[in-house]
């Protein structure tokens, strides 16, 4: 019996001695000698198939095409609502992490607070393509750090803007709106009962109330006259009184509160709304589910005009190795051949000036009215407060009013408290 | 078998047992026809219970594309070592727990009992640099460990809810016997053991085949297993209601092809000596 | 029992376990215990400092901290205990011989394999308010006639993930049980008919005193489990609308996610001691059951 003891106690051993030898493999085969590749590891999601099998050819042509020996490796990671941030830092935080990351502005503060990212100034302002991004673009870069710095490099954008039918708007006699009021009025004429049975089947407007909901919303806030800087001035409060009477009047289906962007997508294209607001990057399926009869314009102005700014980047981490390898590849991504492939792929608005100037995009209707929202494109203020702002106390907060159980203004406080915790 | 009798069973058994299963089986069913539906169906005016048009266009694009068999390996590996690890430590553990009376016993079952009490997301970056120092990262073995921390309390605990409903008479008369502690574990109490370290077995196998938090920090692309997997099907364009249900049900299938084989042993346990007692 | 000289032997046979156990969380709990004594929120790296109890305090005037413990109350006992009954029910119904049992036993563990990834989504899928088949079952039966927004109305969306809960346990209490049931011997049985017991007096005074650790041990994991559990909600609804399916563990979950994390250790250390308090009643009849 004690021959069984002590067994399992030299089995427990050799374990954790294994263990213990498999670390000095990993520590030596880090090591870059001369002539090896110089590896990048770069993680990134996908929002479908499509976008992940182009990314893996994005990599495979900069390992054949550059010249200085460098091999990407792109991992793939879930998405996960916003959960890929939170992989990323609780990853950095430990010690590992990739050399590389698609980015999404609003983790920047937290990334910089614990030191975490490189400065990419001194890369820049030696890069020959510098000029080849609009110059505003690095200063939302920088504005986003909270810094004098640029630690992320622009990739792509895209801008909100209303999906409609036409086949809808000329059942109901509505006019492409021009105005926030016709706007407002065309959500109250879409709204219809189509077959007389006392039950609404389409609704004007399909209203995002769950996570993400916020930059559609802001929208609102802004026609009335209001901004981010102060969320309870009564002109953004009103912004917010129009968002719970669309709700209210039932011109929006009654699952807005939770509805996502699936949701919202799937009422728009089953025909139970008449309206949407999302950006490019749903337009391909848009077309494949109605054709001709799916069109878009841009967020009309009402005393203000505001649209949402999506945006995706890059970062470089302090802990890479080989940063100028690795700007390389951020460089490929923003203005390179992959800037190309990646936007005519997703229809993302590139920030290169001269994949910009190329026949895809200038003949794209849905390209079009993004360019024409641009002027007026925005993101919201970032914070380190933001992504919690964004996660939980927007939804929860909006949910609440959308109810009745909190008025406009006691909602815009919340969510004032909530960004600027004062 | 009587009329009555008849009656009796399907009153009794064949009715509740239709309700559960309904219950139990409803979504599952839903999952796939979701998987075999055409998009426009989907979101079609009323919802249809079997599709229009059946397309398995997800599966093959699963097979042929992503190659799913991959994760499903390498789940299938870490769950089965994490099974098997967690059986061998835990049936000793239990064993003592329920056999002994030492002191420090019942500080040992309650440490066991807490541990599973506290959520995992608050350990994720230390226990992230505890892997990247210990050199796993990225191994399947990262995931073996993380998960043997939260499956060895839980087993312990069961296995000794079991062992101490057992009752303690067919050892003691082995031994008396003049078998040893050893040999009467093995002789008398393993085989009676066998249903429980199935049912055991196979609560470890789903904790781990399952896990999201602890898989999607400590796996790269080569040792993915299947939750990461069906999650990068979820970006920001929505889910991809085809390819996640498909992904679901070909998760889903060979587990149950699986158990059904493990459970034959769920009753051999009785025939195989329970009863000298 | 009787008290055996017990010596080395069970430190021996327990040391595996603890070890592994040990070894790697060990750490991680204490960091975590240390951080709710602080204001550790990594947006602000550089202002974390001891504040002592702080942090508790904070937690005790958060009403939100309050309703969501409530919730987690009604979830652990409506989720646990529908689960408990249904999953008892399957299990003896799974026991009795009849032809095609091993399909119905594998086909009934089907919720329990299925993803955590896919279930939260599949429910939020099945409740949806504008296709959802839940709504059109009931449409079709005529117990509504509009669609009802489950999950978006803060009445109905707490019962309808405390369905899915449901849904997901049941497997384990059928399979747990249905294991210890093999356990229980025959005789007993035979003996019982031949007194001309009934089959719920046979039930009470057969099977369930023989299965007495069996269920303890289950229950008491089961409600930690489910006290602890984050994706079902999580996927479902994210604890809102208006946080009415929030339970602690998700908040402890968004908290943490939004990294103000000695906050969300303060959250879940006073969880894991309200289960403590929970489990005692439980520990002690059960020590006293195994040790006398």
């Amino acid at each position: 019996m004690k021959k069984t003891a002590i067994f399992f106690l030299t089995a427990i051993f050799l374990v954790f001695s294994a263990i213990g030898c498999k670390k000095k493999d990993e520590e030596s085969s880090t090591i870059n000698e001369t002539g090896n590749p110089i590896s990048i590891t770069h993680w990134y999601w996908a929002d479908n198939s499509e976008y992940s099998a182009k990314m893996q050819e994005i990599v495979n042509d900069f390992n054949e095409e550059n010249q200085q020996n460098i091999k990407v490796t792109a991992e793939e990671y879930p998405w996960d609502g916003g959960g890929y941030s939170e992989t990323l830092f609780t990853a950095a935080m430990g010690g590992g992490g990739p050399d590389t990351a698609a980015w999404k502005l609003t983790s920047t503060p937290l990334f910089i607070a614990n030191n975490l990212l490189a400065v990419l100034d001194g890369y820049i302002d030696n890069w020959q393509d510098k000029d080849d991004i609009e110059s505003s673009l690095y200063d939302v870069m920088r504005e986003a750090s909270g810094t004098d710095s640029i630690y992320v490099m622009p990739w792509n954008t895209q801008v909100l803007y209303v999906y409609y039918r036409p086949s809808m708007f000329k059942e109901a006699n509505v006019a492409v709106p021009e105005t926030y009021e016709q706007f407002l009025e065309a959500c109250r004429k879409l709204t219809r009962d189509t077959d007389n049975n006392g039950t609404t089947d389409v609704y004007g407007f399909g209203m995002r109330g769950a996570k993400g909901g916020q930059e559609p919303w802001g929208s609102f806030i802004w026609a009335r006259g209001g901004d981010f800087s102060d969320f309870t001035t009564p002109q953004a409060v009103s912004g917010m009184q129009d968002f719970i009477n669309l709700y209210k009047n039932k011109y929006v289906p009654p699952t807005a509160p939770t509805d996502g962007f699936n949701e919202i997508i799937a009422n728009f294209k089953s025909g139970r709304t008449a309206m949407t607001i999302h950006h490019i990057g749903s337009s391909s399926g848009m077309v494949e589910t109605f054709g001709d009869d799916v069109d878009a314009f841009p967020f009309p102005a009402g005393v203000k005009q505001w649209t949402s700014m999506g945006d995706t980047e890059n970062v470089m981490f302090e802990a890479c190795d080989n940063k100028d390898a690795a700007f390389e590849w951020l460089a490929y991504l923003a203005t390179g051949k992959g800037q190309e492939k990646w936007c005519i792929t997703t229809g993302n608005v590139p920030v290169s000036k001269r994949v910009q100037a190329m026949p895809e995009f200038q003949e794209n209707k849905f390209m079009k009215v993004s360019i024409q929202g641009a002027p007026h494109a925005g993101i919201f203020p970032i914070l380190d407060t933001t992504t919690e702002w964004i996660n939980t106390i927007w939804p929860n907060t909006v949910a609440a009013a959308l109810a009745g159980q909190k008025t406009a203004a006691q909602a815009m406080q919340d969510l004032q408290n909530g960004l600027y915790e004062d | 078998m009587g009329k009555e009798k008849a009656y009796k069973r399907i009153l009794f058994l064949f009715l509740p047992l239709i309700l559960i299963l309904l219950f139990l089986i409803f979504p599952f069913y839903w999952t796939f026809v979701t998987s075999i539906k055409p998009e426009t169906e989907l979101y079609g005016k009323s919802v249809t219970y079997w599709p229009r048009d059946v397309t398995f266009q997800a599966y093959r694009s699963l097979f042929i594309d992503y190659n799913f068999i991959k994760p499903m390996k390498n789940s299938f590996i870490v769950a089965m070592s994490t099974t098997a690890l967690t059986l061998f430590v835990a049936t000793l553990a239990a064993y003592a727990f329920s056999r002994y009376r030492f002191r420090g016993r019942r500080a040992f079952m309650i440490l066991f009992l807490t541990n599973n009490m506290f959520p995992t997301v608050l350990l994720l970056i230390p226990l992230y640099a505890i892997m990247r120092r210990l050199g796993i990262l990225y191994t399947p073995l990262a995931l073996i460990l993380s998960y043997t921390t939260f499956t060895i309390p839980f087993s312990v605990w069961l296995l000794n809810g079991y062992l101490s409903d057992m009752p303690m008479s067919l050892e003691e008369a082995a031994m008396v016997d003049g078998a040893n502690r050893a040999q009467a574990f093995i002789r008398i109490i393993l085989p009676v053991l066998v249903p429980c370290l199935v049912a055991t077995g196979v609560y470890i196998f789903m904790t781990s085949w399952n896990e999201y938090t602890f898989a999607v920090m400590f796996t790269n692309e080569r040792s993915r297993t299947i939750p990461v997997s069906l999650k990068n099907l979820i970006g920001q364009l929505g889910v991809q209601w085809d390819l996640l249900t498909a992904g679901g049900i070909i998760t889903i299938i060979p587990v149950c092809v699986m158990f059904f084989f493990a459970q034959r042993r769920l009753v051999e346990g009785l025939t195989a000596g329970a009863v000298k007692g | 029992m009787h008290q055996r000289k017990a010596g080395i032997w069970p430190y021996l046979l327990v040391a595996p376990a603890l070890l592994v156990v040990i070894a790697v969380v060990l750490t991680p709990v204490l960091n975590a215990i240390l951080m709710s004594f602080q204001s550790y929120d990594l947006r602000r790296p550089s202002a974390i400092e001891y504040i002592g109890l702080d942090n508790y305090q904070a937690v005790m005037r958060d009403t939100l901290f309050w309703e969501s413990l409530w919730r987690t109350v009604l979830w652990v006992v409506f989720g646990v205990g529908f689960q408990f009954v249904f999953g008892f029910s399957l299990a003896l119904l799974l026991n009795k011989p009849f032809y095609g049992r091993g399909i119905v036993r594998s086909i009934s563990l089907i919720p329990w394999v299925t993803p955590g990834v896919l279930i939260g989504l599949m429910w939020r899928w099945i409740f949806d308010g504008n296709f959802g088949v839940f709504n059109d079952l009931l449409i079709k039966m005529n117990i509504i006639n509009q669609p009802i927004p489950f999950l978006a109305r803060q009445d109905t969306v707490f019962p309808a993930v405390v369905v899915a809960i449901i849904w997901q346990g049941i497997p384990f209490f059928a399979l747990m049980l249905l294991a210890g049931l093999q356990g229980v011997p025959i005789e007993l049985y035979e003996a019982a008919d031949i007194d001309g017991a009934n089959v719920f007096q046979k039930f009470f005074r057969i099977t369930v005193p023989s299965l007495k650790n069996t269920i303890y041990v289950t229950t008491l994991l089961r409600i930690i489990w489910v006290a602890n559990s984050v994706d079902v909600i999580f996927n479902m609804t994210g604890g809102g609308p208006a946080y009415a399916s929030q339970t602690l563990s998700v908040y402890v979950f968004n908290k943490a996610n939004a990294l103000n994390l000695g906050y969300s250790s303060t959250m879940s250390i006073l969880l894991t001691l309200l289960l403590l308090v929970v489990a005692v009643p439980y520990l002690k009849s059960m020590f006293k059951n195994q040790e006398s």
